[in-house]
């Protein structure tokens, strides 16, 4: 190929993928700047720029809506369940890493079987169940599936980090006379702090986002999460799109933010189950 | 390793292992339980019926429907998804490309999406009146489309948005794999003067053998259970043209109020997911690598 040849395709190619891009972020940009538009003008022109740009839908989800108990019971899942999908999966990773025990085998396949089922099959059983045992409907009623779904793949995440650990860390504890739990809290943990945070970061995003559970285990309107919030604002004010596409963007911030602080964590552990084997 | 240390004993059994896998049972060895034993019982859930209800599933057409649909997806994906992200990937890894580190950033942005956000998102830029593809159609002079409405090809249209969200995914997950191949190799390769297709099929494919297949199993397990797109853009319609398997369980419990035939469409799902997880598999040659 000669010179003008490379340097065409150079060219191209490079405008394919810039082309590729914008398709990826244009939508979410259009999302951001629709969402200061007022209905009418989104009517007269769906992709100009706001000419006076309002905070008018804003302010209608928080008061029409009901807006901060959504935020309120999306916070609450997160907060509480997160840390204890965390420490859980520390604990599975840990002892699956350091012991042989009879029964190790099945524990781990039963923990494989939730990776590998689709999660969704769980939803029409764990209704029925709950319901018998009355405890649909509660603030705290997603608390325990959430952590439960969210076991598996975080458990093998921290078993292959602390696999790379030396174990003479611990031994060197124990040979100073620190019991088993000091050890683990104490020594182990903070040894763990990178991977913490990346599954801090995953499990938070998979919280935020999950809708199915949150739809069907809770039917009172003060515990809607985020996502349920959207399904019920968008049945109920189906011509407001301005409207919605407000509730999109706030239920999108958080995570976004997240991803442009945390990126290369977020990216790092979506492919260490990849890539290290 | 001093074998005393990591002996295990009772208390650290009790204290640790047991807890977490008593939340672990309840929330999902349990449930599987229950829909296993329920699907043999009828739809309102009180009378034993036997196989009654599997026989039903397998001469419901819908529930076929909602499979082939399934598999529509998961072929699409895996072209769309894993397809896309692997040329991207190889491209990303010549020096043609400029600002990589932009692109990779902004493919990567619509995986932290809620699903929701993302099957309401794509119902605007399909929206007849106020979508940005029928603005777009408009502009080129063309007639507005029917895109989530129009019976024939609404499952394509539904699987677009997947592909958007997700082919940053495998795109990083290409990137991550392409890390760890030497960059001797690729200037080995450069100076004889192989050309980037040459080089993708005959260097970079074959050393990405075992990320190529887990990004695919990744790919078709995680297609597999598509639900929430569907359920925001379409709820399985027009008809059943979009309907997938977790919709039509979906349906069946919570509108038509089928608990125990919603049951044995869950165990179905479980059923024919893992049998295509598994060819999916045994195609690609081999299984996962055991640690």
């Amino acid at each position: 190929m000669n010179k003008l040849g490379v340097r065409l395709v150079g060219t191209v190619t490079n405008a394919l993928v810039m082309l590729f891009s914008l398709s990826a972020i244009f939508p979410l940009i259009w999302m951001g700047y629709t969402s200061l538009k007022t209905n009418k003008e989104f009517s007269l022109n769906i992709v100009n720029l706001p000419t006076k740009p309002v905070l008018d839908n804003y302010v209608s989800a928080f008061d029409v809506g009901d807006l901060s108990s959504a935020l309120f019971s999306s916070s609450f899942n997160a907060v509480i369940s997160v840390p204890l999908i965390v420490l859980f999966s520390f604990v599975i990773g840990y002892f699956f890493s350091r012991f042989n025990f009879r029964g190790k085998p099945l524990l781990m396949a039963v923990l494989m079987l939730g990776m590998l089922i689709p999660v969704h099959s769980l939803l029409v059983p764990l209704f029925v169940q709950l319901n018998t045992l009355g405890m649909l409907d509660h603030r705290l009623t997603l608390l325990l599936p959430y952590i439960a779904i969210n076991l598996p793949l975080t458990s093998f995440l921290f078993l292959s980090f602390i696999r790379d650990i030396p174990a003479e860390i611990e031994e060197a504890a124990y040979i100073d006379g620190s019991t088993f739990d000091r050890t683990l809290f104490t020594v182990v943990f903070p040894v763990c702090m990178p991977m913490i945070a990346t599954a801090t970061i995953l499990n938070v995003l998979h919280t935020w986002n999950e809708m199915p559970f949150a739809l069907i285990l809770n039917k009172s309107a003060e515990l809607f999460t985020l996502p349920v919030w959207l399904t019920f604002f968008s049945s109920q004010y189906s011509t407001d799109y301005t409207g919605k596409i407000a509730g999109l963007v706030i239920t999108s911030l958080p995570t976004v933010i997240l991803y442009l602080f945390f990126s290369q964590k977020i990216m790092n552990g979506m492919t260490a189950g990849a890539v290290k084997g | 390793m001093s074998s005393t240390v990591f002996k295990l004993k009772l208390g650290q059994v009790l204290r640790y292992l047991v807890p977490v896998y008593a939340v672990y049972g309840f929330a999902v060895l349990l449930p599987l339980c229950i829909a296993f034993i329920y699907s043999f019982y009828n739809d309102a859930g009180s009378t034993f019926v036997g196989v009654q209800q599997y026989v039903k599933l397998v001469q419901d057409s819908n529930f076929w429907i909602s499979f082939k649909n399934n598999m529509v997806v998961v072929v699409i994906c895996v072209i769309g998804q894993v397809g896309i992200a692997f040329v991207i990937a190889t491209l990303l890894q010549t020096k043609f490309l400029k600002m990589r580190a932009l692109h990779r950033v902004a493919i990567f942005l619509p995986v932290v999406l809620a699903p929701v956000v993302t099957g309401y998102l794509w119902s605007l830029i399909y929206n007849y009146r106020f979508g940005i593809l029928n603005w777009f159609l408009g502009v080129l002079g063309k007639e507005p489309a029917l895109w989530l409405d129009s019976p024939g090809t609404v499952i394509y249209a539904v699987s677009i948005p997947l592909v958007w969200q997700y082919v940053g995914l495998y795109l990083i997950i290409f990137l991550a794999g392409m890390q760890n191949i030497s960059s001797d190799i690729h200037d080995a390769v450069e100076i004889d003067g192989a050309s980037w297709i040459q080089k993708t099929i005959h260097v970079t494919l074959p050393l990405l053998k075992g990320v190529m297949q887990v990004a695919l199993l990744l790919c078709v397990s995680g297609t597999m259970k598509t639900f929430d797109h569907i359920f925001v853009m379409t709820g399985g319609g027009p008809g059943t043209n979009s309907m997938v398997m977790a919709q039509y369980a979906y349906d069946n419990a919570f509108v038509m109020s089928r608990l125990g035939y919603a049951s044995t469409i869950s165990i179905g799902m479980i059923v024919l997911s893992t049998i295509v997880v598994s060819l999916v598999v045994k195609l690609t040659g081999g299984g996962l690598r055991n640690e």
